[in-house]
């Protein structure tokens, strides 16, 4: 990790026109605006589905609740796009921060999560008939996937905490510890 | 209303919101107003996207059993909404930015009310209305609300009556 995380500042700092575009008047609060609209999206559709797998409104198809997926994934790429943005302007405000180590590990979970269900589950639940009960395994996916991103959403929300500088060592310790610069 | 402002700024629970140290005070009111934000404002856009015929094989009354996951995520902002305004209210109610965000968010009532209207009719006889029109100002009033509370952070005059 020594040379690592300054490696990867360095790195994203060089994309110089992103931050020039982000340091302009109004442009990090638009992003931020539309990081926020990202998430709205994302929870709304994925949320949703997550709450279908564990069984709340079973008599919905799991079909066709799928299709509201695409609007979750699109809030995604949004938050990634914009979620890059910030990273590539103050880089060092998010490398070094506990917080945002707990974001990327809670993302890497729900993406392997998603892995895991359009692997083995999805087949399985989207055969079903409305008003039949969802197997474990669905329900576990639901669980993980919702509890991610909400960890996600508490991790990024955490972020402003625990920023190199402003982190307060003793007083913050809790639930991330902050790193000592 | 300098002197109400004062008034809230200096009593013992304003005074934790601000300078409280812990995790739990100011960080966490705003986690929890985040979370009601994505709760509130994402279910609701699920209902006018179906309104507006993303997933139409998904029965639209059935949307009615996330409701209560809507309704958690509005008390829980209605709550933490409170508390944030009780930490700073000469930041939030010096803002003409903080009146477009109550009204959006207002409105965004105001129209879901009239959509359970029309998608959750009462009666066997009655079939579900589709009203795209209230459906589309739903999604612009949350976007509303989202953008002006986001700007809120950047746009405020005064952060306290203090000093």
């Amino acid at each position: 990790m020594d040379d690592f995380q300054p490696w990867l500042v360095k790195t994203l700092a060089s994309a110089k026109p992103v931050a020039h575009l982000m340091r302009t008047h109004w442009a990090w609060p638009i992003c931020e605006t539309l990081h926020f609209l990202g998430l709205s999206m994302l929870i709304g559709a994925i949320g949703t589905f997550d709450l279908r797998l564990i069984g709340i409104g079973k008599r919905i198809p799991i079909a066709a609740l799928h299709r509201v997926i695409p609007w979750g994934i699109a809030g995604y790429l949004l938050n990634m796009t914009t979620g890059a943005m910030f990273l590539m302007t103050e880089p060092d405000q998010y490398i070094y921060n506990p917080s945002f180590h707990f974001k990327i590990l809670f993302m890497i979970v729900a993406g392997l999560n998603v892995l895991a269900f359009y692997s083995v589950v999805f087949w399985k639940v989207r055969v079903l008939p409305a008003g039949i009960d969802t197997p474990l395994s669905a329900k576990f996916i639901g669980a993980v996937s919702l509890s991610m991103w909400i960890g996600v959403i508490i991790a990024g929300r955490m972020l402003t905490f625990y920023r190199p500088g402003v982190c307060m060592t003793e007083a913050l310790s809790f639930p991330f510890y902050c790193v000592p610069r | 209303m300098h002197q109400f402002f004062l008034w809230i700024e200096t009593s013992a629970f304003s005074v934790w919101i601000r300078e409280s140290t812990s995790v739990f005070a100011f960080p966490s009111i705003l986690t929890a107003h985040t979370i009601g934000m994505g709760l509130v404002a994402g279910v609701n856009a699920l209902l006018d996207l179906r309104i507006l015929g993303v997933a139409s094989s998904v029965p639209v009354v059935e949307l009615k059993r996330f409701f209560p996951v809507m309704w958690f995520g509005f008390w829980l902002n209605a709550i933490s909404g409170v508390v944030l305004l009780i930490g700073y209210p000469t930041k939030a109610l010096t803002n003409p930015l903080f009146y477009v965000k109550l009204a959006s968010i207002a409105a965004a009532m105001v129209l879901v009310k009239a959509i359970q209207k029309q998608v959750f009719p009462k009666g066997p006889d009655k079939t579900p209305g589709y009203p795209t029109r209230l459906a589309i100002a739903s999604l612009f009033c949350w976007a509303g609300a989202i953008g002006a509370g986001r700007f809120l952070a950047y746009t405020y005059s005064k952060l306290t009556s203090l000093d």
